[in-house]
């Protein structure tokens, strides 16, 4: 009987824990680059994303293959010159929101966040602070974020030729529904 | 004009028209039809995702950028943006599941959860959130319904 109480107390702990981390396996990342000659814009919705929000850690991991180009040729370009996806399939980044206490994640609304950590792109990893959002709705939490990357920081090679067509600053877009994490 | 010269310039705008229309050609190619392709891999969405877990690297190096059609049951249906629509494919564990993305879907009302389904896309590789531990989740991408002629 004994036993069994502490089992029900343990496992009433680990649901409470579980209940903590909310998880996406549909976020959204994509990045936008204008310049006069052309636009160029990168969609991936297969992102897979948690969010704790005891620690206010984040963690997103997203395949380089996914991301998807109006163009055919472009999405080549990208996965073969630039990325490399064969020998770096993934990106990742993992970091914390630095104002969790800004955010009352039992009350319905939007909260101004910072967030810092290391993102992953091309296997070279740098420390990024970007602002961002989160917003406490019924039944889960959304996370948007917008922010600038530079390709060279990331050792992304764009050759002479088509540099113009690319701009310096790529605007990255980050769009995350998450739910409660399902504890099974 | 010399007849030799004509015909040189004749060759080299002929040349240059050729060029032009290549480059055109290619820069307006067109997605691949996954409807239209034939599959290099028919695999049941369980299976395909216990592949990965077992041993991604051998997965990985048979599967990615292989077209592959999946057989398997819906475990959600999510509208990810205006564009595509992301449909999750049960596997043999609660909460890993292989994930489809069809772009250009006008009827997502009729893909309901439960549903059976056979999907022909590519794949991308796979997600491990948590290093070494499940959900380990197979992406497939530019997915198509398959019609069932059963």
């Amino acid at each position: 009987m004994k036993r069994l109480f502490f089992l029900i107390l343990f496992l009433n702990l680990a649901f409470a824990l579980n209940a903590q981390k909310y998880m996406t396996k549909n976020g959204y990342i994509g990045f936008f680059s204008h310049t006069p000659m052309e636009d160029i814009k990168g969609d991936n919705n297969q992102v897979a994303g948690v969010l704790d929000i005891s620690t206010g850690e984040m963690v997103f991991q997203a395949l380089i293959k996914s991301f998807h180009f109006d163009r055919a040729l472009m999405e080549e370009h990208f996965n073969e010159n630039y990325m490399e996806s064969d020998k770096f399939p993934k990106t990742s980044f993992k970091g914390k929101i630095t104002n969790l206490s800004s955010v009352n994640f039992s009350k319905n609304g939007t909260y101004d966040v910072t967030v810092e950590g290391d993102l992953t792109i091309h296997d070279v990893t740098n420390k990024i602070s970007v602002n961002g959002t989160i917003e406490i709705v019924t039944g889960g939490i959304n996370a948007n974020s917008k922010f600038n990357i530079v390709p060279e920081d990331y050792k992304i090679n764009i050759p002479g030729v088509v540099r113009e067509k690319i701009n310096k600053n790529l605007e990255v877009t980050v769009t995350m529904k998450y739910s409660p994490l399902a504890t099974k | 004009m010399k007849p030799y010269v004509k015909i040189a310039l004749f060759v080299v705008l002929f040349i240059a028209l050729i060029t032009i229309l290549a480059a055109l050609i290619l820069y307006n190619k067109k997605h691949t039809d996954m409807a239209k392709s034939k599959p290099d891999f028919v695999v049941p969405a369980a299976a395909l995702q216990k592949e990965f877990e077992d041993n991604e690297a051998t997965a990985s190096a048979k599967y990615i950028n292989k077209i592959i059609e999946v057989t398997g049951t819906i475990a959600s249906v999510t509208l990810v943006d205006s564009n595509n629509l992301n449909i999750s494919l049960k596997t043999g564990s609660d909460i890993s599941s292989v994930i489809c993305t069809l772009p250009a879907v006008t009827h997502s009302a009729m893909f309901r959860t439960g549903d059976e389904i056979i999907l022909r896309g590519e794949c991308s590789g796979y997600t491990q959130i948590f290093p070494g531990k499940p959900p380990l989740d197979v992406l497939l991408n530019n997915c198509a319904a398959i019609v069932n002629k059963k």
